[in-house]
């Protein structure tokens, strides 16, 4: 299981656990003390990243872009905030 | 005609309890079964509760809870991990419809709008609190007030903490202090971030002095008028429920 935490400019602290599948995201769980509307799209979100490159772009898009299409609100935190943890996570080899 | 909200005041609760009744309010407003309605409550035993998306392992020394009789909860807001003291902590929660003019879509505004209610009563006391974005009030940059919103069904719901007297001692035995803020602050001391009424003022400020003020500040704020009622017959069981069947269970506070 790889962590990494990651706070955000303004006091809000993201937490990421994950586990890689060939250098892509196999499971994934962020916490932490920010505010997402409606709350439950967290574990959606969560799903929608199973698979995904551990590349801070993609990461980003993919995040970015499952907040649009679920029309969800992010309070405290930007997707952009959520990859860099996960590279943080995840980005080293192995 | 001044607007006229209900005031409940459900004096010391459990933690499960506490977090049912927000819901089941939220609950009955979305069906109009009950106005607009601000309450105040304390916790008996003294609780933590965590943000939505929190961890329970990660932000609560369970151990140290399990040993010193305090409860835990997982709140349905995000936010932060927060001990709610027994007798240091006033708490509040507003449940109000989506559509009226304290509203707005940005939630960020709306915390502003909700909070300055909070900070006008605190000025009414002599404390110069000021809101601070996100979500938080402050008082010379140091916190004594927190608070966390949710929406839906058609209504808004926050609640919050005041922070009466502070026992910041037990406060950071029971949470796990997040290592990275604290590196933040410069081994600045976790007690330095907080501050109450009773530290600020120097004196003891009751509760019934306490609720008096926010009462005012609120009435003020929101030009309404606050009449004391009662938690309905449909809220009491939808409390009791939700108690049962979401906040007292291992499956809920345990799920992230």
């Amino acid at each position: 299981m790889l962590r990494a935490e990651y706070k955000v400019e303004g006091g809000k602290l993201i937490k990421v656990q994950l586990t890689k599948q060939n250098d892509k995201i196999g499971s994934i769980k962020i916490t932490g003390d920010f505010f997402m509307h409606p709350e439950e799209a967290i574990e959606g979100l969560e799903i929608a990243l199973i698979g995904c490159p551990i590349n801070e772009i993609v990461l980003a898009s993919t995040i970015r872009n499952f907040i649009n299409e679920n029309k969800v609100i992010l309070l405290g935190a930007t997707p952009e905030d959520f990859a860099k943890c996960i590279i943080k996570a995840g980005g080293g080899s192995g | 005609m001044v607007e006229r909200w209900r005031l409940l005041d459900t004096g010391l609760r459990d933690a499960f309890y506490n977090m049912a009744l927000d819901e089941a309010i939220a609950i009955a407003r979305s069906k109009n079964i009950v106005p607009n309605t601000i309450r105040f409550f304390r916790w008996e035993p003294s609780a933590v509760s965590i943000g939505y998306f929190q961890s329970m392992e990660e932000e609560v020394d369970i151990e140290a809870c399990n040993r010193l009789g305090i409860d835990y909860v997982r709140r349905r807001t995000g936010g932060g991990a927060v001990y709610h003291d027994r007798d240091g902590e006033l708490t509040y929660s507003l449940v109000v419809n989506e559509d009226h003019p304290l509203i707005s879509r940005d939630f960020q505004k709306t915390y502003e709008t909700l909070c300055s209610g909070l900070v006008r009563g605190l000025r009414l006391l002599g404390v110069p609190a000021e809101f601070k974005p996100i979500n938080d009030i402050v008082v010379g940059g140091k916190k004594i007030s927190g608070n966390a919103q949710t929406r839906g069904m058609g209504v808004v719901h926050q609640h919050g903490t005041i922070l009466r007297d502070v026992n910041p001692k037990l406060m950071f035995t029971v949470l796990k202090v997040p290592s990275e803020k604290i590196r933040d602050k410069m081994i600045k001391a976790a007690e330095e971030r907080v501050i109450s009424i009773k530290s600020y003022l120097g004196r003891e400020v009751s509760f019934e002095e306490l609720k008096s003020a926010l009462i005012k500040g609120f009435e003020e704020s929101f030009n309404i008028r606050l009449l004391p009622g009662e938690i309905t017959y449909f809220e009491e069981q939808m409390a009791l429920k939700l108690k049962a069947e979401k906040y007292s269970t291992r499956e809920w506070n345990f799920r992230r």
